[in-house]
């Protein structure tokens, strides 16, 4: 690609792992006219080795992939990486967006998508990271737990748990507003900045949160599900 | 006239043939009985009065004839008559008894021929023996059947109640059987039933019926196909639809870039590319609305929503005043949020490509029932075109609808597709005032 991956100077970077072609070649035409340093990948190994050399800001990833697939692919990048990560397929059904979501994506977008709409999620996903680092309030605490929203740190018996952006961002929305219930859409809205969109998204991303910040034994304790209505952080 | 069922026929068919058995049975026996008590009475009749008639012939001439007969035995039952020289002679004073001997007999006795006869004698059955005792006087004896008419008028009953309760008994036999015949058929009709319902999974267990072994094979193995081809067909859609993704992305991509460079292009080429991008995106619309409608038989995921809000964030995303939204009753809906929002989208767009744009949205929800309605000021929808606006890639056939270049043909479709998930239903009336209004009815809706 002529522009290399990674930050460029104001630009921000967007890798594309896709196995098609022309759809790599053309989401990346249509990306860069919209201002982004676009750079695709044919296949997970190769996307997972150009994110090593050189990290995009966003990575789009499509779910159906020779060798590693999309799923592992997720995975792999999730294990070293926070960085946010858009599925793009053409599979829609419940399973996969699931499964996607549950290995670490942060969003996804069923084919054929348009680019203004691919557009307005990248712009959402770099909105809510500023978001999180401009935000300056003290340290939250739940009990054991502890959110930084200004140092990005989330402690658990004040130990370090690694979240990524979006499930920091989800803690944080949750935790500026402790025990009060916040409903889906409103969470769809403010993390996702999505105004109607997939509740599973929230779902989802709650019970990876939990994963990290619940001693995992009986009900939740911090994150808590309230029924018909949505969920609410507390000590 | 509706058909009786298979069910009535049988018992109606038990309880016909035990009823002309038992009928025939009752009947045979009753002849049988009769005619053997009849000719047993008859032996004892003749031969009592031929007995009553060796008296009265041996006594005749050396007494007198009154006196004669009452010296005979007869007993309750039988009444003597001589007839001697033109004259009638009998025991009791009244001879009302002669007028029961039929003139046939009383001739032929007069011919000297012995007979009997059986009569009606003052309404009651009776028996004549006439014995012609010499060529001017016969000896006749009048012997009552009352008591084997009685006798009889018992067995009459007897049988008649026997023949019945056999019938009644046949019926039973007969519901019975249908019963016991009917039950692998009712398990049938409840797989059928259940499989129309949507449970398909639902199979017939050909051991538990080994002389029915055939339909319930036959039964599965339709289900089966059946199953299969549906699967088949939505199957093709959703691959058809699938297939047709990967291509439309990178013609949406490159779309994309074509619309940017727009004012670099020249007229004609702008405008060609223009027309490229509008129809990239109705095929886009067209794909996922096909793929939407070959998902269609999963049922909806309710949760509470709030419908007012939806409905509100719906009209701003068709750029319609969510000042049109209206409320009645409970905010708060238990629907599929995903689904409904859809729906409501669709009405709107419809009312946009056909009516001028929707002027009310109306939601209701009254015992349990969510009403949404959507109302337009446009031509509203004729009476042909009602009773097919809710199929597939039908479009209003009003000379003024103004088509939208975007509509697929399967927005009223999905409509109707999203209320029957919810087990409600989508119908289109006239707005009063004109216009149409487009009505779904969701039941279950209260939280």
């Amino acid at each position: 690609m002529a522009v290399p991956p990674g930050k460029t100077g104001g630009m921000s970077a967007v890798l594309v792992i896709e196995d098609d072609d022309r759809i790599r070649l053309s989401l990346v035409l249509a990306l860069e006219d919209e201002g982004y340093a676009a750079s695709g990948a044919p296949t997970a190994e190769e996307g997972l080795a150009a994110q090593r050399r050189q990290p995009a800001d966003t990575v789009l990833v499509d779910l159906m992939l020779p060798g590693v697939d999309g799923f592992e692919c997720i995975r792999q990048l999730r294990r070293s990486d926070d960085v946010p990560i858009v599925v793009i397929s053409a599979r829609d059904d419940t399973h996969d967006i699931v499964a996607a979501l549950e290995a670490g994506a942060d969003d996804y977008l069923v084919k054929p998508l348009a680019v203004k709409e691919l557009t307005a999620r990248l712009r959402a996903l770099r909105r809510r990271a500023r978001v999180a680092l401009a935000d300056e309030p003290p340290v939250l605490r739940f009990g054991d737990l502890e959110i930084s929203p200004e140092a990005g740190e989330v402690r658990l018996h004040g130990e370090a748990v690694a979240v990524t952006r979006t499930e920091f961002q989800l803690l944080c929305e949750l935790g500026e507003h402790p025990g009060r219930v916040l409903s889906r859409q409103q969470l769809l809205q403010r993390v996702w900045g999505y105004d109607g969109g997939d509740e599973r998204l929230v779902d989802v991303h709650v019970g990876r949160l939990r994963q990290k910040i619940e001693d995992g034994s009986g009900a939740p304790k911090h994150l808590v599900t309230v029924r018909g209505l949505g969920y609410k952080l507390q000590r | 006239m509706k058909k009786a069922g298979l069910r009535v026929r049988v018992i109606a068919g038990f309880a016909a043939g035990a009823l002309a058995l038992s009928a025939t049975l009752a009947l045979v026996s009753f002849q049988v009985i009769r005619q053997s008590l009849l000719s047993e009475r008859e032996r004892t009749a003749v031969r009592a009065a031929y007995y009553d008639a060796a008296i009265v012939w041996s006594g005749l001439g050396s007494q007198e004839v009154g006196s004669l007969l009452r010296t005979l035995d007869t007993g309750d039952s039988r009444r003597a008559v001589l007839y001697r020289d033109g004259e009638w002679y009998s025991r009791q004073a009244d001879t009302g008894v002669t007028d029961a001997i039929p003139v046939a007999l009383q001739r032929e006795a007069g011919d000297g021929i012995p007979s009997v006869q059986r009569v009606r004698a003052e309404g009651r059955a009776a028996l004549v023996v006439a014995v012609p005792l010499s060529p001017t006087a016969v000896f006749y004896e009048v012997d009552s059947l009352q008591e084997l008419d009685h006798t009889l008028g018992v067995l009459t009953a007897v049988l008649t109640a026997v023949a019945v309760s056999v019938a009644a008994l046949g019926a039973l036999l007969g519901w019975y059987a249908s019963r016991y015949v009917l039950r692998p058929l009712t398990r049938v009709a409840d797989a059928a039933q259940e499989i129309a319902g949507g449970a398909g999974k639902y199979r017939l267990d050909p051991a538990a019926e080994p002389d029915l072994a055939r339909l319930t094979t036959s039964f599965n193995h339709m289900v089966d196909e059946l199953q299969a081809r549906l699967e088949r067909d939505r199957r093709f859609a959703a691959d058809v639809s699938h297939e047709l993704r990967s291509p439309l992305q990178t013609l949406a991509n490159a779309a994309s870039v074509l619309e940017r460079r727009r004012d670099q292009l020249d007229a004609r080429t702008a405008t060609a590319a223009g027309l490229i991008t509008d129809e990239i995106a109705r095929f886009q619309h067209l794909v996922n609305d096909l793929l939407e409608l070959s998902r269609g038989d999963r049922p909806a995921t309710r949760a509470p929503v709030d419908l007012p809000e939806l409905a509100r964030r719906v009209c701003r995303d068709h750029r319609i005043s969510p000042d049109i939204v209206t409320l009645s009753g409970p905010a708060t809906w238990c629907v599929d949020r995903g689904r409904v929002g859809q729906l409501m989208g669709n009405l709107l767009e419809n009312a946009q490509a056909y009516g001028g744009g929707a002027v009310a949205v109306r939601l209701a929800l009254t015992a349990s029932t969510g009403r949404i309605e959507v109302d337009d000021e446009g031509p509203g929808v004729s009476p042909d075109d009602k009773p097919v606006i809710f199929d597939r890639f039908v479009r209003g056939r009003s000379a003024n609808a103004r088509a939208d270049s975007a509509g697929t043909g399967l927005g009223l479709a999905l409509v109707a597709q999203h209320a029957a998930a919810h087990g409600g239903t989508a119908s289109v009336h006239d707005r009063p005032g004109g216009g149409a209004r487009f009505r779904v009815e969701l039941p279950e809706c209260a939280p």
